[in-house]
């Protein structure tokens, strides 16, 4: 994996160690990165973003802790040998925060929800970065 | 009298070692007009603390006071325990200090101050003066009178880096550097402290760089130390709440951890609560119709100011 992957927006209320732990749980569910793939040393990643390596760590130890990820001697950290893949409802489990935000934006902006179902599907056509 | 006798021997290695960098009550004017009205901030070893305020917030005189550069009219400073303003030599090698506006010895080549300086530093590294000077195309022997503010920046980095100091301060190191340098700078103040344990300390008034390798954050108003918090959990403890006049109506007393209080613009009021570390959040959170959203820390800073 690149450690180009990762987007840090340092302004976000959400800790960069948060922002990091997110993305690499979708990647891990979202197929793009699988078990025994190497993840961006420490180094590189706040080397990348210049953060700091205390943040990246923070996130890797994180998801070893929560079984994730696994150190592997020379080869850093990678994707653990998980014992079923994430199934649909882990998935939705890890986007549905994102659809509560959306949802509650709409209704304060007032919003009809058919021209925001609209937008949505024209936006899961795009290519996204 | 043996016990008593094991309690005093064994109470030095128990002590923890002196912070790098302490101050206690700072209080300084200049001509009737209060620069700091009683400061208290510890530097803990091996910490990233990003020192934040608006211009004239006081940012300068705190480091210099905390240095031991100016004296206070009150309160004191203490370098690795040491009083501030009597640091011996040995403190002084293990310091780095890039100041706002670094001092010209203008008539020397930059290549002739860097070697002169290093003298005086005994694990002055030579060969990062001369990868560093190459890589921000700073040529040996340009004259530091006709470097621009920006390059005078640079060698003033370089200068204190190359001294492998276990305590690097910086006052506003990204004030004359433009975006690439900046983005430069932050990352080699991050690798030092994530590789060689550095303890910075380093002013800005520019919240994402401060957010993008500090472990601590302090924020300075006025004169006065408004936060002081590990960086992550100002950002976990912080929520605006958006609560419906209905609501509004019932409060009568402060939320817990109130920070803030104004009418929000589409009726009802909007407040900002910040909890303690081990505090929960305020029961008005779980209200039907009171919406909470974690605040960018640039908004937390407004309304802790305001």
């Amino acid at each position: 994996m690149d450690a180009s992957l990762l987007s840090i927006q340092p302004n976000a209320p959400e800790p960069l160690y948060r922002q990091i732990t997110g993305q690499i749980r979708r990647l891990v569910a979202g197929g793009q990165l699988r078990a025994g793939q190497a993840l961006p040393s420490v180094r590189e990643v706040a080397g990348l973003h210049a953060i700091n390596p205390m943040t990246v760590s923070r996130a890797y130890s994180q998801l070893e802790a929560e079984g994730l990820l696994v150190r592997l001697r020379g080869k850093g950290m990678v994707v653990a040998d998980l014992a079923t893949p994430p199934d649909l409802a882990a998935r939705w489990a890890l986007v549905d925060p994102a659809l509560d935000a959306l949802a509650r934006h709409a209704r304060e902006l007032e919003l009809p929800a058919d021209a925001l179902l609209d937008r949505l599907k024209t936006r899961l056509k795009e290519d996204l970065p | 009298m043996n016990a008593m006798l094991d309690v005093s021997d064994s109470a030095p290695l128990l002590s923890p070692p002196a912070a790098p960098l302490a101050a206690d009550g700072l209080i300084k004017q200049y001509d009737h007009d209060s620069v700091l009205k009683g400061v208290s901030l510890t530097v803990e070893p091996g910490t990233v603390l990003g020192l934040i305020g608006r211009n004239g917030a006081g940012k300068s005189t705190l480091i210099r006071a905390m240095l031991g550069l100016i004296e206070p009219d009150a309160g004191t400073a203490t370098v690795w325990g040491e009083p501030a303003l009597r640091m011996g030599d040995a403190a002084k090698q293990r310091l780095g200090y890039v100041p706002q506006q670094p001092e010209a010895m203008a008539w020397l080549q930059v290549g002739e101050m860097l070697d002169f300086i290093g003298r005086f530093y005994p694990r002055w590294n030579a060969a990062y003066v001369d990868a560093t000077l190459e890589r921000w195309q700073l040529p040996r022997n340009r004259l530091l009178a006709k470097l621009s503010p920006g390059e005078r920046q640079r060698v003033a980095i370089i200068r204190a880096l190359a001294s492998q100091p276990e305590l690097l301060v910086l006052d506003e190191p990204a004030s004359a550097l433009d975006p690439v340098g900046r983005r430069e700078l932050l990352r080699e103040i991050a690798s030092r402290a994530g590789d060689s344990g550095t303890t910075v300390l380093f002013s800005t008034h520019i919240v994402s760089d401060l957010e993008r390798v500090a472990s601590h954050v302090a924020f300075l108003h006025a004169g006065r130390l408004l936060l002081h918090s590990e960086l992550d959990s100002l950002k976990e403890r912080n929520l605006r709440l958006h609560v419906p006049e209905a609501v509004a109506a019932q409060l009568r007393d402060d939320v817990p951890g109130e920070v803030s209080r104004r009418p929000h613009p589409y009726g009802g009021l909007s407040i900002t609560v910040l909890r303690g570390e081990d505090a929960p959040w305020p029961d008005l959170v779980q209200v039907p119709g009171v919406r909470a959203e974690a605040l960018p820390l640039e908004d937390l800073f407004i309304e802790v100011s305001a």
